[in-house]
């Protein structure tokens, strides 16, 4: 049928304003879903092929200190497929500027063919197990390495076992536990700067922290199908004497928790995001193609008078629809393959994954075009399936006015009688064609969703900052100590000139149990009159420390179905001494945003230790600019396990949030390209479907300035429809997301600031101002003579 | 001049449903229509002779008779059928030539040419109507005489059983209509094709070989011409 072909290629010519509208449309769609298909896809084959490659643990122990012949027990475990014994310990790194940082020694016994949790060289060489000279050889991970410039042949110096020792850096190294390095649960970041994971050799460690022949922590390898449960039991019997610290399955080992959330969302938007613009795009063409028809009913009437069947001419109208989505996928694929680059890059820098993990995925770019055409050819059928019923005789026979109806506000006699008559014109016009109306509305609507969400996580965060920084925590400095100390020992420090304030604290590591439920946390003594720490409820009221009880956390209470009111067990779990038990009532929960927590009073920590006057960190309220010297001070003291200084935990947030100002620009874009096409095709149709009664207004006298306010109102009634919904939708789209990707590790309020909905919406009314600027432009176009020729 | 039965009405009526009115656009109508006559149907408008026009070019079904061209019954035709014969061996010339505006004039008759297996060629076609040095030009750039005379080509280049005239010449000047009308007697005489012209013109009915008055939706006289006329020898 080349001549249908070539109408097919005129009337694509003669609406090529809102085909390119349609097909870039179709095109972020295609861009968003091949990125971050591919990204997700790239990160998802890494991270197994990293994870089987380098025998990565299905599960992990922590005992106090074990004989290191204890493996061989594990090893004969029906189920234990692998197990590797080794030392795990942080310690302090002095680095130059005396300054303090953490490195988590990790021992490996050579060969590690066959060892679980393997590591692979990045840069460098593999440490040696005697290397000459009496150095001893570590590698570190790559992010420490880049954020404090280690090179090949560089040295480090940690303190252990109260002796400072020189170890040499032989290169970089990551594995399957280290590739989202981070200190703890409880840190939100890494910390490249003061944080480090150090591989070395297993005897060495043993040697520099005076712990030969033991080991603390085990990890195993399962077999596929095995009652995981049962062998973790079978393992736990045996290091039970041992002094059993904790035992967590792959899916609560912290990096893989995060990567795995990440992979997660991914996958979630990867799948919903572009689903918005597939759905927004066939919309539009169904409403296009709708009125397309309509207006051709005529020619259609012809073609089926000389012979052209129904098939025929669904396959016309549903060809252009087609183009439309080649069109947008010609376009998207190449798009999406220079978006899915960089994604990948990005991510492989974010996590320590080996860089290889680029690459086309076929299936993916492939499904991507199948599913453009599949929203193409489904809204070029539902719209040209009109086709059938319109009958050669009938289309023939100019078609009837449409019957003018009294619509819903006019019942409203009140505000009817007091819009003028180009407001009723416009009202009558938009009622008349509620199929435009509500897809116009949705269209905006959903495009306001995307402009809220683009600053939702900055908002969120923000917000936790905030309340961590200014509500929870408003220490200037936490010192934690490598010992429990006693608490006189610092008391010289309130006597400095630069502290203003010094609240002691007691950190312990605890198992919560209650009714035969366990759950692990941190019980945190502080003085019951201090002021540096606050505690909060769910609804944001403080909390006062009882000076007995405890405090718990809603998400232990719940996880334990704990009431107020009643007993729970706490079991310490110290790596020093015998683990003791006490008995706590609890009276209040507290709600924590960032981190976990039990609270209690520093004496009734103390007595769960049976201990008095003990311990674990101070909390610093400083004078302005006293921060330097005494980080300084501190950097002297070998007891120091670690000093955090809020300013510097702020910056690295207000940084992490600059670098997310790419994202809310992206996510703007693509919110602002999606309205200004919606405005635009609602509004041009509306002027072309119109364009014969807005010349006879013209010549009635009529100036362009008020015709085109006709436009104008209808489509503002419109807009703003879309507007005021999408606000609130855009909310819930966000609680939505934060539900379904919450974790145990981490959760996001649902907060968003007044200032980003005032954002969205005059970015809305920018992209409204924009569409209706392409339109109202021609109505100085309008041809008077050509109305007045027309038949009908 | 009459040839073999090609299309017989039996009984034929239509009647369309206005809102709440009911209109019978033809009542009961039966008549026989021969092979390569010339036939001209007369009638103010209103009297139903379009609507007669599009059941015999199988545009519309009647509401009762039937209607029987070659044996087949058009009347109890499936949509597929009624399209393949309007393919096969109908050709329509419309009152506003409705040519397809974003097709150009050489286009257009191939639109039609397309449909079938033996076009005659599209360019003869167009030399032909006196359109070759026109050809290329869109239906906005033509005048109404030469917009017909496309529509023509459209119509005859199928090699059409039945060509199927409404109100051809209602849209055009005296000149132009004389031109056109000759068209349509010159391919009458060359015997390829049946054609039925629907006018209220009463001058043209000169130029046919049958002529059929309607009035209120039925035939009220039909009267044979054996001496029909070249239209370049009628004025009206």
């Amino acid at each position: 049928m080349k001549t249908l072909n070539r109408k097919l290629l005129r009337t694509i010519q003669s609406t090529r304003g809102q085909f390119l509208a349609l097909a870039i449309i179709i095109m972020l769609g295609m861009l968003i879903y091949i990125g971050m298909s591919t990204a997700y896809k790239n990160l998802a084959v890494s991270q197994q092929t990293f994870y089987t490659e380098n025998n990565f643990a299905d599960y992990n122990f922590q005992v106090v200190k074990a004989p290191a012949a204890v493996i061989k027990s594990v090893e004969n475990i029906p189920g234990v497929i692998r197990a590797t014994s080794r030392i795990q310990q942080d310690v302090s790194i002095i680095k130059p500027g005396n300054e303090r940082a953490t490195g988590r020694l990790t021992g490996y016994s050579l060969p590690l063919d066959r060892e679980v949790n393997r590591l692979h060289i990045l840069t460098g060489r593999m440490f040696e197990q005697d290397s000459s000279g009496g150095k001893i050889d570590v590698l570190v991970d790559p992010q420490y390495a880049a954020a404090n410039n280690l090179q090949p042949g560089d040295s480090i110096s940690i303190v252990a076992a109260g002796k400072t020792i020189p170890l040499h850096v032989v290169g970089t190294a990551t594995s399957p536990e280290f590739i989202y390095a981070i200190r703890d649960a409880s840190s939100l970041m890494p910390e490249p700067d003061t944080f480090a994971i150090i591989m070395m050799e297993q005897h060495q460690v043993a040697q520099i922290l005076n712990s030969q022949g033991q080991i603390n922590q085990i990890v195993v390898q399962l077999a596929p199908g095995v009652d995981e449960e049962a062998v973790k039991k079978d393992i736990e019997k045996i290091l039970k004497p041992y002094g059993l610290l904790a035992s967590y399955p792959r899916k609560d080992q912290l990096s893989h928790a995060v990567l795995q959330v990440e992979l997660d969302q991914l996958q979630k938007i990867s799948h919903s995001l572009p689903l918005i613009f597939f759905l927004i795009a066939a919309a539009i063409q169904f409403i296009i193609l709708s009125r397309l028809i309509k207006s051709q009913r005529l020619q259609i009437g012809v073609m089926k008078a000389l012979g052209y069947d129904n098939f025929r001419i669904i396959a016309l109208y549903t060809g252009y629809a087609l183009c439309v989505s080649l069109a947008g996928a010609v376009l998207g694929i190449g798009m999406g393959l220079l978006t899915a680059a960089a994604m990948t890059n990005l991510y492989a820098q974010f996590f320590s994954l080996p860089q290889n993990i680029g690459g086309i995925n076929g299936q993916v770019v492939v499904l991507s075009v199948l599913i453009s055409l599949a929203f193409g050819l489904s809204s070029g059928y539902l719209a040209s399936r009109s086709v059938i019923n319109i009958n050669p005789a009938e289309a023939m026979r100019s078609e009837a006015p449409v019957t003018g109806r009294r619509i819903i506000i006019e019942n409203w006699h009140w505000l009817w009688q007091r819009l003028d008559s180009t407001w009723k014109m416009s009202l009558r016009s938009i009622f008349r064609n509620r199929t435009r109306f509500a897809i116009t509305v949705l269209g905006v609507m959903s495009a306001v969703v995307i402009l809220v969400l683009a600053s939702f996580f900055n908002d969120a965060i923000d917000y936790m900052m905030k309340q961590n920084f200014q509500e929870v925590n408003r220490y200037d400095y936490m010192v934690r100590f490598n010992h429990l100390i006693s608490q006189r020992e610092v008391l010289y420090w309130s006597q400095w000139d630069e502290v203003t304030k010094v609240e002691p604290m007691l950190e312990i590591p605890v198992e919560i149990i209650h009714k035969g439920n366990t759950e692990e946390d941190l019980l945190v003594g502080m003085n019951p009159a201090g002021d540096l720490k606050g505690i909060f409820n769910q609804k944001g009221q403080p909390l006062s420390i009882p000076e007995d009880g405890v405090l718990i956390s809603e998400r232990t209470a719940k996880k334990l179905g704990v009431q107020v009111g009643d007993q729970v067990i706490v079991k310490t779990k110290l790596t020093t001494g015998p683990a003791r038990t006490a008995r706590l009532k609890v009276l209040g929960k507290n709600d924590q945003l960032l981190g976990q927590g039990a609270f209690v009073s520093l004496k009734t920590a103390n007595q769960v230790l049976g201990e008095s006057q003990v311990i674990s960190a101070v909390m610093l309220k400083v004078e302005p600019g006293g921060g330097l010297v005494l980080e300084e001070r501190f950097n002297e003291m070998t007891g120091v396990r670690s000093v955090l200084s809020r300013q510097k935990e702020q910056q690295n947030f207000e940084e992490l949030l600059d670098s997310s100002m790419a994202f809310i620009w992206i996510m703007m874009l693509l919110g602002g390209v999606l309205g200004l096409v919606i405005v635009y095709n609602s509004s041009i149709m509306t002027f072309n479907e119109r364009s014969k009664e807005l010349a006879s207004l013209r010549i009635m006298g009529f100036s362009q300035r008020e015709v085109s306010g006709l436009l104008v109102k209808e489509t503002w009634f419109q807009a703003a429809t879309g507007i005021l919904l999408g606000l609130p939708a855009g909310r819930a789209v966000g609680a939505a997301y934060v539900a379904s990707v919450s974790t145990d590790f981490f959760s996001f309020p649902v907060i968003i600031y007044p200032r980003t909905y005032i954002i969205a919406s005059l970015s809305a009314v920018v992209f409204v101002l924009i569409g209706l600027w392409f339109v109202t432009r021609r109505v100085k176009e309008l041809d008077m003579l050509e109305v007045l020729k027309n038949r009908d | 001049m009459a040839g073999q039965e090609l299309i017989r009405l039996e009984k034929v009526s239509k009647t369309y449903l206005m809102g709440e009115v009911t209109v019978a656009a033809l009542q009961e109508t039966s008549v026989t229509i021969y092979q390569g006559e010339l036939l001209v149907i007369l009638g103010p408008s209103g009297s139903g002779k379009s609507t007669m026009l599009n059941l015999i070019g199988g545009m519309d079904k009647p509401t009762a008779g039937k209607i029987i061209y070659r044996d087949r019954d058009l009347s109890q035709a499936h949509d597929r059928e009624l399209t393949s014969y309007r393919r096969q061996d109908v050709g329509f010339v419309f009152q506003f030539y409705n040519l397809i505006p974003d097709l150009t004039a050489t286009e257009n008759v191939a639109l039609a040419a397309d449909l079938v297996e033996n076009p005659l060629p599209v360019a003869q076609v167009m030399e032909d109507v006196g359109l070759g040095d026109r050809k290329e030009h869109f239906p906005a750039q033509l005048s109404g005489g030469e917009q017909q005379r496309v529509a023509i080509a459209r119509a005859i280049v199928k090699r059409p059983e039945l060509l199927l005239c409404d109100e051809p010449t209602g849209a055009l000047d005296y000149q132009t209509g004389k031109i056109v009308l000759n068209f349509l007697y010159q391919i009458r005489r060359q015997g390829e094709s049946t054609v039925i012209i629907v006018t209220h013109n009463t001058a043209i009915a000169r130029m046919a070989d049958r002529v059929f008055r309607m009035r209120s939706g039925q035939i009220s006289e039909v009267v044979a011409n054996p001496n029909p006329l070249s239209p370049e020898r009628i004025d009206w």
